[in-house]
């Protein structure tokens, strides 16, 4: 600390100015009322900052408040086994079971069009693109973050529910030879590369020419086979669980994306280039060596994603159909479903008008449902992240 | 393995990535493209009479001297339909029954179709309802209202193999040989001049209220709800979080009631947005009664608590990319903490700080399950800015649901619905494109 006495600042070649009379250097008495401040002030910013944070109590004790008289009035066990939503029927009934399926298999839909999308651009985002695209498409993704719910589920509902509709076997084949297509290809180079490996020198250059082509019309038959098939069908709906999916799984990608990204950049240089100095090509160095590494950290990103298309409410609520039973054979995505989220928003408009009946308290019990799995993921992957981070030396 | 083959599954991998980010590109252009292509023609279209007539007797707009002329030439082109109409009328009173009663129920659709796209007959009554004042006011719709004029449209289910099939049948086959006949040719070749169409710049849809349940008119009140929840919003959420990012930046000392906050402040990011709607219809409106009914308050409120997170990350994040060097000139120069805080950190932290904050706006705007049960209405009047505290108010993200859900002619108004769509996602990107703007100066400036 400074010396509590008083210096006068003065000049000899210059006349003092009349504010230079104020000290620089405070007396006792001001520095212990400044310092009473800083502590006061010290508190106000710790109490707003926790008052801040504890809405999160507050979220929970007000939903949990509304939740419990729905499972004191009717218990537990309808909730939890029973398939039969009848909300305003007489007697009703409050089987969720379909709705909690819904949920899940819309989510698993969004993990499976999110996770390889994202993982492979987050992979290209660290390790293949120069710092220039990468500016490009940073923006990209940041736009698809961006885009409110509401227009993500007014697309679903009003270009591609009727899209879907009526040429639905023609989009589906469409898909899935542009996805098959390139990994066909490769699949026939590689397979028929082994092959040749195993003949003679002489023989090598042919068999490689046979192999392929042998392999490469399998390889178009089947693709053919499978997109006629898909062709065949026909959608009865458009509002169903494939058109959520794949649309919550374009607004997860930028979670995924940004999430992933941050976990191989993580991984380190040193670990990159002890791989390459072994002669590793940068896709064995990527698939031997970065992705273990940040296996962790690609497994939160997966967790955040999930997070993301379980709370989704409005594209869910207007494209899934809200249908609340289980589709007929239970991986069949042509039909419609319901989730959660879309029933609370759904029912509240109508259970509104009986508060305290257990039809308002169930969408209660609901939410509490899916903040309980949103609380307990959002642990799990900042438990992964920080465990990975320690392990990384981070 | 040979090498060559390694190279290529290098280059396949590269490829793979390439084409995600193709996919994820690709996949933008698809969803914005219809928003913006379909968007404008809310606001740029062709606009016929009928949307001239709406305009000048509601709003008053336009020249009253050509509307009038232009109502003339339409009325003239027609009136050889009306014509055409009365003198089958009188030749169906000299038929006998049991010829004229096959033409009742034609007549009738007929009558009808041609309501909904030329408007009422001169002389009939007014009716009550506005959208049956008006035909068609957009020359698009004009044209499927004209189809519709011309062709019968029935489902055929005869063949249970496959679903319905439309089929078409022109509608003059059903007046063969009567004087109704030449009205088809003459409404088909003549459609201009009875629509008068023209290409309209209808900037208004963005402030005018609207008409008979979004028929007519444009998206004020939902814009101006959209405002004022947004920057309610924005009043309760930038104090709280950027004090608690300086707080846990410059004041915290890591430990256990900081890492308790850390992970509440995470846990509040995780929260489904639908379930912050619930919390506040719990806690603000049946709890604390904040209001007597849904509210612009209530809803600011719960948005301002789902962006908190928001705000807090990116102020922090502004904070901590404030170089030490900063911090340490300041408190050398005998600064004390809170001094340095207002006079050197804050002002350098400031760009993030708003990027961050412009980021939040975006998607307070753009969130619709926090205001489902706290602040929005279907349909309102724009409101003013005392009536905040207690009137809820219709906003763009609900009323984009509501109409293409609820509204009971979804097909009439979809260019309502796709423009306020591309309203709001205009704003919101147009939010992102500054933040991304400024953010890309800030790291130029950082890096010198």
């Amino acid at each position: 600390m400074l010396p509590h006495s008083k210096i006068k600042i003065q000049n000899s070649m210059t006349p003092p100015l009349q504010s230079s009379k104020r000290s620089l250097v405070m007396n006792a008495s001001t520095s212990r009322l400044r310092r009473l401040g800083g502590l006061l002030g010290q508190g106000f910013l710790f109490s707003v900052t926790s008052l801040s944070t504890l809405t999160v109590f507050f979220i929970f004790y007000f939903i949990a408040k509304d939740a419990f008289p729905f499972f004191k009035l009717e218990g537990f066990r309808e909730f939890f086994t029973s398939t039969r939503w009848y909300p305003s029927g007489d007697p009703a009934e409050f089987g969720t079971m379909a709705i909690f399926f819904g949920t899940g298999i819309v989510t698993l839909g969004a993990v499976a069009v999110s996770v390889p999308l994202g993982v492979s651009a987050a992979v290209c985002l660290s390790d293949v693109l120069p710092f220039n695209a990468r500016q490009i498409v940073k923006p990209v993704i940041e736009i698809l973050a961006a885009i409110p719910s509401v227009a993500y589920g007014f697309f679903a509902l009003v270009v591609f529910a009727p899209l879907l509709q009526n040429h639905g076997g023609a989009v589906l084949a469409a898909g899935a030879c542009l996805m098959m297509a390139p990994l066909l290809v490769l699949l026939v180079v590689v397979a028929s590369d082994l092959i040749a490996d195993r003949c003679f020198d002489l023989m090598r250059r042919k068999a490689r020419w046979v192999a392929g082509l042998v392999l490469g019309a399998a390889a178009f038959t089947l693709m053919t086979y499978i997109g006629r098939q898909l062709g065949a069908i026909e959608i009865a709906s458009g509002a169903n669980a494939l058109n959520v999916s794949i649309i919550l799984g374009i607004m997860a990608l930028p979670t995924v994306v940004s999430v992933s990204e941050d976990a191989l950049q993580a991984a380190g240089r040193d670990l990159r280039e002890g791989s390459y100095a072994l002669g590793a090509t940068r896709a064995e160095t990527i698939l031997k060596t970065v992705i273990p590494a940040s296996l962790s950290g690609i497994l939160a990103a997966v967790i955040l994603g999930v997070m993301r298309a379980i709370g989704e409410t409005m594209v869910v609520w207007m494209a899934s159909g809200n249908a609340a039973r289980i589709p007929g054979p239970w991986y069949n995505v042509l039909e419609p479903v319901r989730t959660l989220t879309a029933t609370i928003a759904g029912d509240m408009g109508e259970a509104d008008h009986v508060t305290g009946s257990s039809r308002f308290h169930v969408l209660f019990a609901m939410a509490f449902c899916l903040l309980a799995f949103s609380f307990v993921m959002n642990l799990v992957s900042e438990g992964i992240v920080r465990r990975s981070r320690k392990k990384l030396g981070k | 393995m040979r090498l060559k083959t390694r190279r290529l599954l290098d280059r396949a991998f590269s490829g793979m990535g390439l084409i995600a980010i193709g996919v994820m590109a690709l996949a933008l252009v698809v969803i914005l493209t219809p928003i913006i292509s379909k968007g404008t023609g809310a606001f740029v279209f062709r606009s016929t009479i009928e949307h001239r007539k709406v305009m000048s007797d509601h709003w008053g707009r336009g020249n009253a001297d050509r509307v009038e002329k232009a109502k003339g030439q339409a009325a003239a082109a027609r009136k050889p339909v009306y014509d055409l109409l009365s003198a089958f009328e009188s030749e169906l009173d000299t038929m006998p029954r049991a010829e004229r009663k096959p033409y009742k129920k034609p007549l009738r659709d007929l009558q009808k179709a041609l309501q909904n796209l030329l408007g009422p007959a001169p002389g009939a009554r007014t009716p009550v309802l506005i959208r049956q004042q008006y035909g068609a006011t957009r020359w698009d719709r004009a044209k499927i209202k004209l189809d519709e004029v011309l062709y019968t449209e029935e489902w055929d289910y005869s063949n249970p193999e496959v679903l319905g099939v439309l089929v078409k049948t022109p509608r003059v086959e059903q007046f063969c040989g009567t004087k109704l006949e030449p009205l088809f040719a003459y409404v088909e070749e003549n459609s201009k001049p009875m629509m008068q169409p023209r290409w309209t710049f209808y900037w208004q849809f963005l402030f005018d209220t609207s008409k008979d349940s979004h028929i007519f008119g444009g998206i004020g009140p939902e814009v101006l709800g959209t405002v004022y929840l947004t920057l309610g919003a924005m009043i309760f959420a930038i104090p709280m979080g950027v004090i608690a990012a300086i707080y846990l930046c410059e004041y915290a000392r890591e430990g256990r009631v900081i890492s308790f906050l850390r992970i509440c402040i995470s846990t509040l990011a995780g929260v489904p947005s639908i379930v912050f709607g619930l919390f506040g219809l719990a806690f603000f409106l049946n709890t604390i009664h904040i209001s007597d009914s849904k509210s612009v308050l209530a809803g600011a409120l719960t948005l301002s608590l789902l962006i908190l997170p928001t705000v807090i990350r990116a102020s922090e994040e502004a904070i901590l990319a404030v170089p030490r060097t900063y911090k340490e000139a300041a408190l050398s120069l005998g600064a004390g903490r809170w001094h340095t805080v207002m006079t050197v950190i804050l002002p350098a932290a400031l760009p993030g700080i708003l990027t961050g904050i412009v980021i939040s706006m975006g998607r307070a705007a753009g969130e619709t399950a926090p205001i489902i049960f706290t602040a929005a209405v279907s349909v309102g009047r724009p409101l003013l800015p005392s009536q905040v505290l207690s009137n809820p108010t219709p906003a763009l993200p609900w009323n984009i649901y509501n109409l293409c859900t609820e509204h009971e002619a979804v097909d009439e108004i979809r260019h309502v619905q796709f423009g306020m769509v591309f309203t709001l996602v205009a704003v919101v990107l147009l939010l992102n494109v500054v933040a991304i703007i400024m953010r890309a100066k800030i790291s130029k400036k950082l890096r010198g």
